[in-house]
């Protein structure tokens, strides 16, 4: 369960994140949907406790991120965007080196390691050094990575980008499994038909600010527009210019 | 163990296997090492050869129209010389082959000349851009001319009666007080110097892989996510740099005692043992100036922005180190205990003692590490505050 309250952000003289307020509950596949450089990464991280909000207040299964930062990144699993692996480590020493710092005992991290691999179809390269592996494979190793501690809060930053149909395909696979295991999923997203077919829960964001928040239905009837697409950039800056 | 030590453990064995596999960092790391201490051994060999090349080998000299002149090459030969005699047709030519690397041509009028007491002109044909022996071979060459001239000239005034001191207004003696062992112990003391190098070029590229170089593969970002304290990400990462540091110091000192019998200190004299025992007091002294390197290296690399500029920054940084090394050297302080306060430079005179078989005062030791470690703790403290800032991530 992640709730964001009156979240701000600014860096020097750029308000990055302005007004941010949503809850993605349990069970739920919840997506921040925004053009680029609308404020989603810089929520993300916020709720990630790598950057500390300006205002407002964020808490993970209640726990409040600006208070207890270590006790929410034991409840988060968190893909950041464009997320990078350690070239010169095989698949499988990716993810045991999170699974250690996590505070795993091996036994732990080798059952969750084999789930983890056949789950995401890694038995292949597993055990091959990372260097020279496909976006598709990369993203793989980096989910792993952020999955091994077993959290029930997981968040995906913009985890498609660079993925072809077929890996695009299999990663939305993996994401309804995470929902069917009852776990809190929020990803983001800049298209729109990315987030038809996965999401419970809409949340349109521009310009640091939350235009939209609620289903996919309401947001049909409150747009009145049959295309999502179209309803989105009207919604937002991209139909402004 | 607490669980912040436990997880610094883990990245630092996970930054030192990492880079274990780094070609890059292994190549730099360790040649330095192995390379050092040979290119010493070499230098040394070069200097104590050369030295007494000088004063105990045979002045090798081909000397064409000898016939013409038996005093001269009877003078000659008595005087540590080793004669080549032979006709040679066009000397400069042989010495600009390179056939001949100094000729002696005496004229074929050179008797006639003597007799009647006329100047000879006698020509000395070398090479001087060749560097090496010819042109200490040359000046000896002049010399035991001109030491012949002056004996022919006081001789032919002493049968005219006159003092040949009249023509000796100057006595002009050489003394070179630089004997061969004090230019090799001059060279000895760029050993610290090396050492010191080998303890920051150890983990040169190790503080920028795991730092400038993680951020540059944006994995940091995932990495400060984990419920790890940046305390133990930043001492995990300065702890792998350290050991590497104490690996590359190690080594150094391993080669440099296998190198040391080849050293021919024994030509002039001296003795140099540098078995385990030195090799271990070396190391112990050094290993508070690891944690120094390691800090720094760490704290440098974390601020630049990317890969190239960190290499750009500690490229010029390890010149620091080494830079009191340098200054002292010229300016021959007194090892005193204010020495001790300067990180590098005390462990730099701590190490030319121990070679020296000097004594050492404890309370120097003392200090040397006291003082370098906590400049090393500051440079920690501030890589630590470095990641604690929200900009780390770039």
């Amino acid at each position: 369960m992640i709730e964001v309250t009156s979240l701000r952000k600014h860096f020097g003289s750029v308000e990055a994140v302005r007004d941010v307020s949503f809850s993605a509950p349990d069970g739920e596949i919840t997506a921040l949907l925004g053009p680029n450089g609308a404020g989603k990464s810089t929520t993300f991280r916020m709720l990630s406790t790598v950057i500390e909000a300006d205002a407002g207040q964020a808490l993970i299964d209640g726990v409040d991120v600006a208070a207890d930062p270590l006790e929410v990144r034991r409840r988060l699993a968190v893909l950041p965007h464009d997320a990078g692996i350690y070239a010169r480590l095989t698949a499988r020493e990716n993810v045991r080196y999170f699974g250690e710092l996590h505070g795993l005992d091996r036994a732990t991290i080798d059952t969750r390691l084999s789930g983890l691999i056949e789950r995401l179809d890694m038995g292949e390269f597993c055990d091959r050094r990372t260097a020279g592996f496909s976006q598709g494979q990369r993203v793989k190793v980096a989910l792993a990575r952020a999955l091994i501690h077993d959290p029930r809060n997981i968040i995906l930053d913009e985890p498609t980008n660079g993925l072809d149909v077929m890996a695009t395909r299999g990663l939305r696979e993996i994401i309804r499994d995470l929902k069917a295991e009852g776990r809190c999923v929020l990803f983001s997203s800049h298209i729109m038909q990315e987030v038809t077919n996965l999401c419970d829960t809409l949340v349109v964001i521009d310009e640091g600010i939350v235009k939209f928040r609620g289903s996919l239905d309401a947001f049909r009837t409150q747009t009145g527009e049959d295309d999502l697409e179209e309803a989105f950039i009207a919604l937002t800056t991209l139909g402004q210019s | 163990m607490s669980g912040g030590w436990r997880k610094a453990l883990i990245v630092l064995r996970k930054e030192c296997i990492d880079n274990l596999r780094d070609r890059r960092t292994m190549i730099s790391s360790f040649s330095i090492a192995a390379l050092g201490p040979l290119l010493f051994v070499v230098l040394m060999g070069f200097v104590l050869n050369n030295a007494l090349g000088e004063s105990e080998e045979a002045l090798e000299l081909t000397v064409t129209g000898g016939e013409h002149a038996p005093a001269l090459i009877d003078f000659l030969s008595r005087n540590h010389t080793e004669l080549d005699l032979k006709a040679i047709d066009d000397p400069e030519q042989a010495v600009r082959n390179g056939d001949e690397s100094l000729v002696l041509r005496i004229p074929d009028n050179y008797a006639e000349r003597f007799s009647a007491g006329r100047p000879i002109a006698l020509d000395l044909i070398y090479d001087s851009s060749n560097f090496g022996a010819s042109n200490s071979t040359f000046r000896r060459a002049r010399g035991l001319l001109s030491q012949y001239a002056g004996t022919l000239g006081s001789l032919r005034l002493a049968m005219r009666g006159v003092d040949p001191a009249v023509v000796q207004p100057l006595s002009v003696q050489q003394v070179d007080v630089s004997s061969p062992a004090e230019r090799a112990l001059m060279l000895m003391s760029t050993l610290p110097y090396l050492l010191i190098l080998a303890v920051f070029m150890g983990g040169f590229y190790l503080a920028i892989d795991t730092t400038a170089g993680e951020r540059e593969n944006k994995s940091l970002e995932s990495l400060l996510i984990q419920p790890v304290s940046r305390r133990a990400l930043v001492l995990g990462k300065m702890g792998a740099t350290g050991i590497f540091g104490m690996l590359v110091l190690l080594l150094f000192l391993i080669v440099f005692a296998f190198s040391v019998p080849f050293i021919p200190f024994h030509k002039v004299g001296m003795r140099l043992d540098f078995g385990a025992l030195e090799g271990l007091k070396v190391f112990a002294v050094c290993l508070p100036l690891i944690v120094l390197a390691a800090g720094l290296l760490t704290l440098v690399a974390s601020y630049a922005k990317s890969y190239k500029e960190a290499q750009t920054y500690l490229s010029l940084l390890i010149l620091i180190p080494t830079m009191p090394v340098i200054v002292t050297q010229f300016l021959d302080l007194e090892r005193t205990w204010w020495l001790m306060m300067i990180p590098s430079q005390s462990q730099a005179t701590l190490v030319t003692q121990i070679i020296a078989r000097e004594p050492i005062e404890p309370l120097h030791v003392a200090l040397s590490a006291t003082v370098t470690l906590l400049v090393g703790a500051l440079f920690a403290w501030l890589a630590i505050r470095l990641y604690s800032r929200e900009r780390i991530l770039g």
